[in-house]
């Protein structure tokens, strides 16, 4: 069943088109990345799903309800985790919980409940009685997405959230978002932390200047525009012929810094790395090191971003 | 729970902490206990209708409106906070609707309101306790007050809370506003005896309007003017909360 229908999705500020006909679908019980430079459209795109503002065009349906006719219905359902901070200053950790559940109408018994629990599962236990606005940006991050929990949903934006986490607040963070997922909520997940997408992500969509331009599972997204690989060779000493020696030979790099790193991407790598070894081996150059990188999100993320700021000039 | 009254309770919550409750105490205590008695050696008695109130009597019964004003600027100050630290976003992608947010900060304007006019009628019923005259048309414009003034003053810092986005813009704002509405009114000196464009200028500030009803409500001082200046608050609040009101609807995200 799918928790996100959306149709021709645009929004338009003026002259400036932040959202330019998209079309998702996401379904139930999956992660969803939604992934682009700054300023590509994933926050208006959230605001957009969550009904914090009208589409100019489009339609949404979100969990089975039309957004733009019932968005309160729609709110009633869904969790949102901003990219903005947000927090009551003068309220101490679990005070803010406690409120935040009454503002969502959840049991007395219920929210003490839940408190202790997000409290341990955040690790804000040690904070609970400290106000917002002495904690550090990390610690009301994380007291902001735990907030997010207090409250039944079935679908949750989460709009970078691990924006100023460590790095084990942010991996706890992520093992928290899978175990609710499979419990049964659904996540639309926006992120710039590439390997964090790679981590956590069901399925993945890459927007650009307004448009989705790359929509698919991690795996099939790094096989339809992965197909270029990095080998990196180090070599015992600099060679000053060395780039003489690999004239001709395309799609490599040589670091003039250090003279000794070869690194080559190119999607005939193989057949690179092939005539560079044939080279370094009839001028009798020693190999110290030979290594592949696997072809990261990262780098398909770029790649695609810059194929499409390619054919969109 | 209703939504409204979910959103009046954190209202409440976050606005009415023990550092605003001792201040909303304190500060009309000094100007009474302190300023009331040190000033009468320069003011007497003040007239008001067949009574002659000694001073202190008069400025505490002026604190009323004072503190009504004052609490609910700072009430008033809710949405500017909630814009500054995200929660008027975080609101509204919540169970809430604008005009749940809207009607909740009236409530807890009117809330504040009546608290601050309750706390302060007891403490300055010492001293004005020989001349109060309850009845049941005194009643009911002390009630008037309470809440047409919230609204009000209220209304006036939600305008300027949605309007400004810089701390430093805002402070500047909302303290010259205060200044004037607090001196340039009858809540501390009667406006007989001032010079002709100060008496007038108090004819101006609302202030003035809200602490002349709240005596009428004490004292039982009726007149042609009071009637007018029921007229005027409760017209001028109506103009405010929709000025407020339509400001808010229309706040971009």
């Amino acid at each position: 069943m799918s928790c996100i229908v959306a149709n021709s999705l645009s929004k338009s500020y003026g002259q400036i088109i932040a959202v330019d006909g998209i079309d998702l679908s996401v379904n139930s019980g999956k992660i969803f990345g939604f992934l682009g430079p700054n300023g590509a459209g994933k926050t208006t795109t959230i605001k957009l799903l969550t009904t914090l503002i009208p589409p100019t065009r489009g339609t949404i349906n979100i969990l089975g309800t039309d957004a733009t006719q019932h968005p309160l219905e729609v709110r009633k359902k869904i969790g949102v985790v901003l990219q903005q901070p947000s927090y009551e200053p003068t309220l101490s950790v679990e005070k803010s919980l406690e409120k935040y559940g009454m503002m969502w109408n959840v049991e007395r018994k219920t929210r003490k409940d839940r408190v202790e629990e997000l409290l341990s599962s955040f690790n804000l236990e040690e904070i609970r009685n400290i106000k917002n606005e002495d904690l550090s940006i990390g610690q009301r991050r994380r007291v902001q997405v735990a907030r997010e929990f207090m409250h039944d949903m079935k679908l949750l934006f989460l709009d970078e959230p691990t924006v100023g986490l460590d790095p084990s607040a942010r991996r706890g963070l992520l093992d928290f978002i899978k175990k609710k997922v499979k419990e049964g909520l659904t996540v639309f997940f926006t992120t710039h932390i590439l390997n964090e997408a790679e981590y956590i992500c069901d399925e993945i969509a890459i927007i650009n200047k307004g448009k989705i331009i790359a929509i698919d599972t991690p795996e099939k997204l790094k096989n339809k525009f992965g197909k270029e690989k990095t080998i990196k060779i180090h070599i015992q000493e600099t060679h000053t012929i060395l780039s003489n020696l690999l004239l001709g030979i395309k799609d490599y790099e040589l670091d003039f810094n250090s003279g000794t790193n070869i690194t080559i991407r190119s999607n005939y790598s193989e057949e690179v790395l092939l005539k560079i070894l044939q080279i370094l081996t009839a001028n009798n150059i020693q190999i110290e090191d030979l290594s592949v990188v696997p072809t990261s999100l990262e780098e398909i993320f770029l790649t695609v971003v810059k194929n499409s700021n390619a054919s969109s000039n | 729970m209703h939504p409204v009254i979910r959103l009046v309770n954190r209202n409440l919550t976050i606005s009415l902490n023990k550092g605003f409750l001792i201040w909303q105490v304190i500060f009309p205590l000094i100007y009474i206990f302190v300023a009331g008695f040190a000033y009468t050696a320069l003011i007497d008695f003040v007239p008001l209708g067949n009574k002659m109130l000694d001073y202190p009597a008069y400025i505490a019964s002026g604190m009323i409106g004072f503190n009504i004003m004052n609490s609910t600027l700072v009430s008033g100050i809710i949405i500017w906070n909630d814009r500054r630290h995200g929660m008027f976003e975080q609101i509204l992608v919540g169970p809430f609707t604008r005009a749940h947010y809207i009607l909740s900060n009236v409530y807890t304007i009117g809330i504040i309101g009546l608290i601050s006019a309750a706390l302060i009628t007891a403490v300055g019923y010492p001293l004005f306790f020989k001349s109060i005259e309850f009845n049941l048309l005194t009643i009911p414009l002390l009630v008037f007050a309470s809440v047409v003034g919230s609204i009000l003053f209220g209304s006036i810092a939600s305008i300027i809370s949605t309007r400004l986005k810089s701390s430093e813009g805002f402070n500047v704002v909302i303290n010259t506003v205060f200044l004037f509405f607090a001196f340039v009114s009858t809540a501390f000196y009667p406006a007989e005896g001032t010079p002709e464009p100060l008496s007038t200028a108090f004819y101006f500030n609302p202030l003035t309007y809200l602490v002349d009803v709240v005596r009428a409500g004490i004292f039982g001082n009726f007149n042609a003017l009071l009637a007018i200046e029921i007229l005027v608050l409760a017209m001028l609040s109506l103009i405010l909360f929709v000025i407020a009101t339509k400001l808010l609807a229309k706040l971009e995200l």
